[in-house]
């Protein structure tokens, strides 16, 4: 069905068929985006996790060349406007594409079941080292010039990074087949590493903020 | 329509480029030959006003109201402005909206000082191309907030110039950069100008130009290098005329010329002369003294270029190639500082000073269809949001994500009846939307309806300039709704439409006054010669031709006393005719003269 009117969909300006297209084919126009196109769609890409990051940039690379308003410069404004409208979307599309939390969160989207926004419980699994990073953010912030405790923090923080990339490679594994079980197995995993990306956040903030001070004293 | 032209609007200097079929080219003041046009603007008696060296030149002598780095001001409200600011300049005290300045007896914003520089730079490229210019790319910081920019787009509006694009500096220097190479790779550019630093972490790949990164700080630059320095000037200078404008101004003069000599030399001898402060001072300043005195305001562009790393993702080492733009980096300091930063000595190969300029002139060649293959991918430097309930900022757009971009929010009522959605957006990186910078206020009107029935979307688009607008539909209709903009510290569309009304009138009598010199002109010709005439050729004159010649002098003397120049031009042509038959006498005599000369010679 969604297929047929794609199919049926033709040129505002020279009525070729455009099926799903950003630009038509035959004379150039830029079109508006078809009313079912998902983002995977708009860089001409199967709906699937598994994505090429050099192949999804040069995609990206070849629309953005086609749309981008500076092509549309002297178009006549309702061109002009769908040129923008169509630029913003595949810049949507590249950025959730290539991240992988984002196409995560996206896949849930496409799969009716979203993450939802309030994430700020600490999932369990996390407690723990969580609650030392904690600790030793507050041991800094009452003492800013203790170099140990700094060094500390130091190597917490980068073996929180080293376990967010850990989490990242593997974020979007078995989702593919979007059962049931894997998608709540994703929803997880995204709840993860949300909350070590924030934790991550906090100690770089905590780590410049003091090394501010520092400067301000001499 | 004529050539578009790519302008770098800066905080000390202006220049204009554009696109030739060889490359980039900047071009030059008609008089002077300049390429540098100081971004001063002076407001003399009578509605004179003076643009560029002339004005830069009266800074000492008419401190108030000779506006520098007017850039400083773009897109603020009063409340932004610093103590020194308000010590420096007359600013209107607790005016709403954007800045204004008493200048000249008049209140004038940032954006219509700005338009004085950018009417001088189509001058400029009008006389430099022999046709009329209506569009142009003008460069802002790539830190610069929607407010800014904004500003900057009014300006150019306010002098006649339709802006296509606004392109960041640095991203407009890397196109520069990467014009001729087909370079890949990850390059990092430093811009360090007169009043603002930015930093752009961009990746190159086949003529495509990303942009993964940009910080910056709006309020960093040369500028606060030379108030150092003057400082130390004025600490020698007695205390009770330390504070007055006009040494204020002469010390920060000494001070930036002092700057530059020490860019080249381990020494100089800065000079302050202020006659009428009986103030003759001569001091002598090492390179290592400057460093010292400057150091902290180096330092302070660790951390935004430390930020960009990191959210474009990459370390130092991944950088390829460090981009040196702006008169300040032309700093021994600020050189080795890069080299720290990056590892790596920075590219110096095209003069800082013109290399913004060149690539807003290539960008102006790319929206004319000159250079499809290159495209330039920006992105918005500051996050975007709204105030939330309990005075909370919610992010809508994240700071570097890729423009245009938009996002779409549904709305809905909180009371019965409501009849409007009020929508206050705000930039910035903080929590609470109090600490961040307020753009603008919408109202959405909206169907009164019971609380929670009505449903509003509103889709916040960024364009291609990093400039915001709003659209809203009503969902229950699917009616697009009209929208009210207050924008915070900018000017209201009535505002500009006003501006632009007096502009005109302006030009008119600018115009006017132009023909008027111009008739003054042709008069002071015609009168010197005829006066000449009557001394060396009297016995030249009829009975009578002497007399009707000096009646028609007396009449052209007291046309040109006046304002009317069709009186001048008319009096001219009057006196033209009386003395016409006597200069034919003696052109005929002269003629005469020579060939009897000849005569002497053929013998």
């Amino acid at each position: 069905m969604q297929a047929a009117e794609a199919r049926q969909r033709e040129c505002w300006r020279c009525r070729a068929a455009t099926a799903a297209a950003l630009v038509c084919p035959a004379c150039g126009t830029v079109q508006p985006a078809a009313p079912d196109a998902d983002l995977f769609a708009m860089l001409g890409l199967p709906r699937r996790l598994a994505i090429d990051a050099e192949d999804l940039e040069r995609r990206y690379h070849a629309a953005s060349r086609a749309v981008h308003p500076d092509r549309f410069q002297t178009a006549d404004p309702r061109e002009r406007g769908l040129s923008l409208a169509a630029s913003a979307a595949v810049n949507r599309a590249y950025r959730t594409l290539r991240d992988p939390a984002a196409l995560g969160r996206y896949w849930l989207e496409l799969h009716g079941t979203p993450l939802g926004e309030n994430n700020n419980q600490v999932p369990p699994t996390l407690a723990a080292e969580v609650f030392a990073v904690q600790e030793k953010l507050e041991e800094l912030r009452a003492a800013p010039d203790d170099a140990a405790v700094r060094a500390e923090v130091r190597v917490l923080r980068d073996e929180l990074a080293e376990r967010l990339e850990a989490m990242n490679a593997r974020l979007l594994e078995g989702a593919e087949r979007a059962t049931t079980d894997a998608l709540a197995a994703l929803k997880h995993r995204l709840s993860e590493a949300a909350y070590l990306r924030t934790l991550l956040g906090d100690v770089d903030a905590t780590l410049a903020e003091e090394t501010r001070g520092t400067h301000h004293r001499h | 329509m004529g050539r578009i032209i790519g302008i770098d609007l800066g905080t000390t200097n202006s220049l204009v480029a554009v696109l030739e079929a060889d490359g980039p080219r900047v071009l030059r003041d008609p008089e002077t030959g300049a390429v540098l046009l100081p971004s001063a603007v002076a407001f003399l008696p009578e509605g004179r006003v003076v643009v560029g060296a002339a004005a830069r030149a009266l800074a000492a002598e008419h401190p108030f109201d000779t506006i520098l780095s007017v850039k400083r001001f773009m897109g603020l409200g009063a409340e932004h402005v610093t103590d020194e600011d308000r010590r420096r300049y007359r600013i209107v005290p607790d005016a709403k909206g954007p800045v204004r300045f008493a200048v000249g007896g008049r209140e004038l914003t940032p954006p219509e000082i700005s338009a004085y520089i950018l009417r001088e730079l189509r001058r400029w490229a009008e006389a430099a191309l022999g046709e009329p210019v209506g569009q142009a790319v003008i460069t802002v910081p790539a830190y610069f907030n929607d407010s800014q920019r904004q500003a900057t787009k009014d300006a150019g509006r306010l002098a006649g110039l339709e802006v296509l694009r606004l392109v960041n500096e640095p991203t407009a220097a890397s196109l520069a950069y990467g014009l001729d190479k087909q370079d890949e790779g990850v390059i990092a550019v430093y811009d360090l100008g007169g009043g603002t630093f930015d930093v752009s972490i961009l990746k190159l790949t086949a003529g495509v130009f990303q942009v993964l990164a940009t910080n910056g700080d709006t309020r960093l630059g040369g500028d606060d290098f030379d108030e150092r320095l003057a400082a130390v000037l004025l600490a020698h200078v007695p205390e009770n005329v330390r504070a007055r404008p006009d040494v204020r101004a002469a010390a920060r003069a000494s001070a930036e010329w002092a700057k530059r000599a020490l860019s080249d030399c381990d020494w100089a001898e800065a000079q302050l002369d202020v006659p009428s402060a009986g103030i003759h001072l001569r001091r002598a300043l090492t390179r290592a003294e400057f460093e010292d005195l400057v150091r902290d305001i180096v330092e302070r562009t660790s951390a935004p270029c430390r930020q960009a790393l990191r959210d474009a993702g990459i370390s130092a080492r991944d950088v390829r190639q460090v981009v040196a733009v702006g008169g300040s980096t032309r700093v021994p300091l600020v050189r080795a500082h890069m080299d720290a930063l990056f590892g790596r000595p920075p590219l110096v190969d095209i003069d800082p000073d013109q290399v913004v300029a060149l690539g807003a002139g290539i960008q102006a060649g790319i929206l004319s269809g000159g250079r499809r293959d290159m495209l330039l991918l920006d992105v918005v430097p500051l996050s975007l949001g709204i105030e939330t309930m309990g005075g909370v900022f919610t992010r809508l757009i994240d700071r570097n994500t890729t423009i245009p971009a938009s996002v779409k929010e549904t709305f809905t009522t909180a009371v019965d009846n409501q009849t409007s959605v009020d929508i206050h957006v705000l930039q910035g990186e903080r929590e609470l939307a109090a600490d961040n910078r307020s753009l603008a206020r919408f109202k959405i009107p909206i169907t009164p309806l019971p609380a929670g029935v009505a449903r509003l979307e509103v889709t916040f688009l960024v364009d291609a300039n990093g400039i915001l607008s709003v659209t809203a539909t009503d969902l229950r209709t699917g009616r697009e709704r009209s929208i009210e903009v207050k924008p915070s510290y900018g000017l209201t569309e009535e505002e500009i439409e006003r501006m632009l009304e007096e502009s005109i009138d302006h030009a008119e009598e600018d115009v006017r006054q132009r023909q008027v010199q111009e008739a003054r002109v042709d008069a002071d010709v015609i009168l010197s010669a005829t006066r000449e005439s009557l001394r060396t050729n009297a016995r030249l004159l009829e009975a009578g031709e002497g007399e009707r010649i000096r009646a028609a002098v007396a009449a052209l003397e007291a046309a040109r006393a006046g304002e009317d120049h069709l009186a001048i031009r008319d009096a001219v042509d009057a006196l033209s005719r009386e003395t016409e038959p006597f200069a034919r006498r003696i052109m005929d005599e002269s003629i005469k003269a020579a060939l009897a000369d000849r005569r002497v010679e053929d013998l």
